[in-house]
Parts: C-alpha cells; structure tokens; sequence
C-alpha cells in the first residue's frame, strides 16, 4: 500500500501533459484491487527480495568448490512421509542434486541469473523498440515507412528461433543471452510504441507544445513518450515471463547461461536422467520457474485488464 | 475473387524480405561464430602462409558483403553446404534436412490436433458457463499451461505417463505410434491454452450478437442455438490464426524434440550446435524460419479469406 502511495506522489511530481501521469497513477490504483495484479505482484516481489538477499541468506554455497560424492541426490529431509530414507540428509530443504550441491540454494541462486537475465534483456529491448518506435511513429512518412518496416520483419521472426541463432553463434554465457534475447524481443516493443505515438502526436497538447516553439526530441520524450506509459508497463511484465521463459529454454538446450553458474534451465536438463530415483532434481526448479513466470504473467495480464477492459481474454 | 488474388500476391511478395533476413541472420551467425573457420578445416602443423592460401582460396578474405553474396547464390542452387560433425561428416545438409523433416511435421501434424481437439471444446465450454466455478476453472488451467515453459511440461508428463505408469514410452521413436503421443501431447497443450482463451472470449462475442438473440427469440432450441449458429461463426477468428499457431510449433518443436529425443529438425539444431556442426546449424534456422514465412502467410490469407474487408485495406 505504502509502496503505491509514494510512486503515486512521485508520478503527481512529474511535469506530463495529456493526463498520462494520470493515466499511470489510475492504473497502478485500480491495479491494487484487481485480484491478478494482487497476487502477480506477490510472487514477483517475493522473487526479487529472494533473488536480491541470495548472498546474505543463510544457505549452503550453490557452486562449492570442493563436492562431496556422498552428498550426491539426497532426498529433502521433509519426504519421510513419502517413504524415502532421509537418515543422511541434513537439512536440505529442496534436497542435493546429482553432484551433491544443495538444490534450494541453487534455485534461490538461480533466481538471481534468471531475474538479471530477464530484466536487463527486457530493459534493452525496450530502449531499441521506444527510441525506434517513437521515431517511426512521430515523424511518419519515408522513416516510419523503412523503420515500420524493420519492425514488422523483427516480429514476423519467432523470437525464441532468433534468440537461438544468436546463442549459438555468440557462445553461451550471460552477456551473449542478454544481447540474444534483446536482439530477438525488441520488435514487440517497436510496435507499441510506434502505434501509440501514432495516434498521441495528433492530439491537442502536442499541437500546442509545437506552437509554443518545443522541438521535436523534447515532444516526443517530454509529451509523446510519457503518454505511452501504462502500455509499456503491461508489455514490460508480459516481456519479463517470455525472456525468462527463452533464458531457461536456452539454458536447457546448452547455449544459454553455463555451468557451475547455476540456471532453472540446466538444472531441469541435468535431472532428466534422475526422474525416477530423484525426482527433486527438477521438481523444486520447475515448480519455482513455473511460479515466478506465473506471476509475471498474471502482473501484466491484471494490468492490462486494468487498463482496457476490452482486451480482457485477447493476447496474441 | 480478383482482389483476393491480388492480395495473395501482395502477402507473397511481403514473404521475400522476411526469408531474405533469415538468409542474413543465418549468414550472420556464422560470421560471428569466435575462432577462424580455417583453423577449423585446415590439417594439423600448417604454416600460417598455408592458412592464408586457404583463407583465400575459401574466400573468407573477401569483403562481407561478397561472402554473402556467394552464400545466396549456392541456396538458390539449394546448396546448404555439407556437414562438419563427426558422426555426418560430407553428408549434404539438404539431405540431413530431408530425413528429419517429416518427423518434424508428423509432430507438428498431431500437435495442433491436440491442440485445437482440446482448444475449441473447452473454449466454448467455458463460455457457456461464463463466471462459475468450472468457468475459472478452465481459466486456472490455460493460464498455469501458457506459462508453462515446454521443456519442464515435457518432463512433467514424461514422469506422469511414462517413468511411474509405463502407459508411454518416455523417448526416442521404438514405440511406434505411441512414442508420438508424449512429445505432440507436450507440444499441443501449451497451444492449447491460447486456442481455449481465443474461442472462450469469441463464443462470447458472437453470443451478445443481435442475430443470436432473434434466434433465441423465436423459439429455436438453445443447443441449435449454440452448435448450429453460434459455433459456425465463432470458430472463425480461432481457425484463421492456424497459421500463427505454426510459429509457436516451430520454437516449441526445437525444445520438445531434444526432451523427448524426438528425431526431427529441432533435436537436429540442437545436437549440431553441441556439435559445433554450424552449417547444419544454419541449414535447420533456415528450414524453420520458413516454416513460420509459410504459416504467416497462411493465416493472412485465411483471413482474408474469411474477411472480405481485409483484401481491400
């Protein structure tokens, strides 16, 4: 609540014309009573605080230099009930994985890759899509027509094949899958904004600004680009559970984030083989990638609702 | 009639630059591989002199834009050069290309079976009880199988079906017609979830629709209503975007393939980059890339199909 409130005051502080700080401060109220938002935003913020702390929580080292062959896929120490011999488990919440290393320590650690990976890839694209959408939108004509263009054979490419490519060419580490994933996402934001620019650039305030002697750049970043908030905000959260989804695809595949560094994706590839005889090898990264893809899904898609009832149930 | 064909040849014509870029990308890639590919072919104990001759004799000291000129000549030619692997080393990737890809799009095939045989009738089921508990049901279930990623649905349902019950095979293609069901099954039902939101929220829309309520008003039985009216027009907008739906296949298949070592084209791409087999590498984005060119353009042509008002715009 109080985190809402004072982002509120913060948006009133800004100097935005057309109502857009507005719009975004209505959004984000109204978000606080809708039901998806309520609950994405939880499992959101629970994974950010957990992905943040991971250093100063007390857990066991999730790249240890030195493993311990007896250590190796020990149950959780809670699956008593299920019948399996906890005797040499100490402790370990989420059980040790095929090389001895504590699985929750890895996950909560893998929260981190995952979440680091996802915002920054978001971050970039949205940089490329606005700073190229609002061009194309704003100045129309023969620039919209080759940057419209661009955009459109960007978004036709399906972005996790895209992001594939680039993996592989580039080798797998974290750098080459945020650059990856940035070069396939950004498209998506391109058109929004292009769109959204489209129509703000005709109204009133613009046309007063430009009366007033403001140049273009200030127009578009001071008038037309605050106006496009609220939907990028939506298309942000979306983007975060769709990059999360392509790191951990890659990461699976092997051209994402390497060992030891650990990742949700490698960590569900590596307990295939242990399916049977120990099935938390993948579960517990499974469930917590489900989870926090889960909430930023319902974030965005809450949001959305929030913000035009009419796309309620539409997302392609 | 006229202006249909105009628009097909329009949305061909807009076809040419996406496979263009796929071409670049796919050129790029191997552009931006690190290491020298000459030190990757040349003999062991070669002289840096021998290197250079190599170098120019493969013609990577020319300028990019003439490498990749040459690049588009042999695919036109349908050369997509030949492998590097090990276990394939020489074998055409044409021909490694033509061996997977029915695999590929039997998957693919049964996939959107799955996918539209759950999709539409629980789409129209939900609708029919919009806002009770089976409706949110049904809500829950597309939104937990959309963020689903397919890897981990994969491994799921190989636990479900194959590790504890034995009902499936659980990988590879010795079972016969029943070692598709689990990757296809797999495939389909994250699909599934949009297609099952999309017909959910179109059955609505033609629900509220005045020729649905003279209908009623005259006395027609509600199932005529709904099956023999309502349906017709509300699986519409659903069966159009049969072609999108292709897209979403196409990245899937890479993932579900290699869970369920699947051999069709995406365990292809996947094991020739561990492989380093970066021709093969190139010649697979390639073939799928098209997948997807084609599938766009199937839908916009559906579309127009179905939607007079879309050929003229």
């Amino acid at each position: 609540m109080r985190l809402r409130k004072s982002l509120n005051d913060r948006l009133i502080g800004w100097k935005m014309a057309g109502g857009a700080k507005e719009a975004v401060a209505n959004m984000l109220q109204r978000g606080g009573r809708n039901k998806m938002v309520v609950i994405g935003f939880s499992i959101v913020l629970l994974m950010v605080i957990l992905a943040l702390l991971a250093p100063i929580l007390p857990i066991a080292d999730p790249t240890p230099s030195e493993l311990h062959p007896e250590d190796q896929t020990l149950p959780p120490h809670w699956w008593e009930r299920f019948g399996y011999n906890v005797s040499k488990g100490d402790g370990h919440w989420f059980g040790t994985d095929e090389l001895g290393r504590d699985v929750f320590s890895r996950v909560i650690w893998g929260a981190r890759v995952s979440l680091m990976v996802a915002t920054l890839a978001v971050f970039f694209s949205l940089i490329i899509g606005v700073l190229l959408g609002l061009t194309a939108g704003y100045f129309g004509g023969k620039v919209d027509y080759v940057i419209a263009g661009t955009i459109d054979l960007f978004w036709t490419f399906p972005a996790f094949l895209l992001a594939l490519a680039f993996a592989a060419a580039l080798g797998g580490s974290l750098t080459n899958v945020i650059l990856a994933i940035s070069i396939s996402y950004w498209a998506g934001f391109a058109r929004l904004m292009r769109g959204q620019a489209l129509s703000v650039r005709e109204r009133l305030f613009v046309e007063a600004s430009r009366a007033l002697g403001a140049k273009n750049i200030r127009i578009m970043f001071a008038h037309v680009l605050p106006n496009c908030l609220a939907p990028l905000i939506v298309w942000a959260s979306i983007g975060v559970a769709d990059a999360i989804t392509i790191e951990s695809s890659l990461s699976f595949l092997g051209v994402g984030t390497q060992p030891p560094t650990p990742s949700w994706g490698y960590m569900l590839y590596r307990g295939i083989p242990y399916l049977e005889e120990a099935p938390w090898v993948a579960t517990f990264p499974g469930i917590v990638l489900l989870l926090t893809i889960l909430g930023f899904n319902l974030l965005g898609d809450g949001l959305r609702d929030v913000l035009d009832p009419r796309m309620k149930g539409m997302r392609r | 009639m006229a202006d249909l064909v105009s628009y097909v040849v329009r949305k061909l014509l807009l076809a040419i630059p996406v496979i263009f870029l796929a071409t670049f990308i796919v050129f790029l890639m191997l552009y931006l591989t690190p290491g020298d590919p000459v030190t990757a072919i040349a003999p062991p104990h070669v002289t840096p002199e021998e290197l250079d001759a190599l170098r120019e004799k493969y013609g990577f000291n020319d300028p990019f834009i003439v490498q990749y000129g040459r690049f588009l000549e042999r695919l036109v030619g349908g050369d997509l050069g030949k492998s590097v692997a090990r276990a394939s080393l020489n074998t055409d990737v044409s021909y490694l290309l033509g061996q997977r890809l029915p695999k590929t799009l039997e998957l693919m095939a049964i996939g959107l079976s799955i996918s539209y045989g759950i999709g539409i009738p629980l789409g129209v089921f939900s609708a029919l009880r919009q806002n009770t508990w089976k409706d949110r049901g049904v809500m829950v279930f597309t939104l937990v199988a959309y963020a689903m990623p397919s890897f981990w649905l994969g491994i799921l349902l190989m636990m479900a079906l194959a590790v504890y019950t034995n009902i499936l095979p659980a990988e590879g293609t010795v079972g016969g017609f029943k070692s598709i069901l689990l990757p296809a099954l797999t495939l389909g039902l994250g699909n599934a979830a949009l297609t099952t939101r999309m017909m959910r929220s179109s059955m609505l829309e033609v629900q509220r629709q005045d020729y649905i309520t003279q209908l009623r008003s005259r006395g027609l039985p509600e199932r005529e209503v709904i099956f023999k009216h309502a349906l017709k027009n509300a699986m519409l907008p659903v069966i159009t975007v049969i072609g999108l739906d292709i897209g979403w296949f196409v990245a899937g298949a890479v993932v579900v393939e290699t869970v369920f070592s699947w051999p069709g084209i995406g365990m292809l791409v996947t094991s020739s980059i561990s492989n380093h087999d970066f021709p093969t590498v190139q010649g697979c984005i390639l073939v799928l890339a098209i997948f997807v060119v084609i599938g766009n353009l199937i839908a916009d042509i559906l579309y127009a199909f179905v939607d007079p008002r879309v050929r003229l715009g």
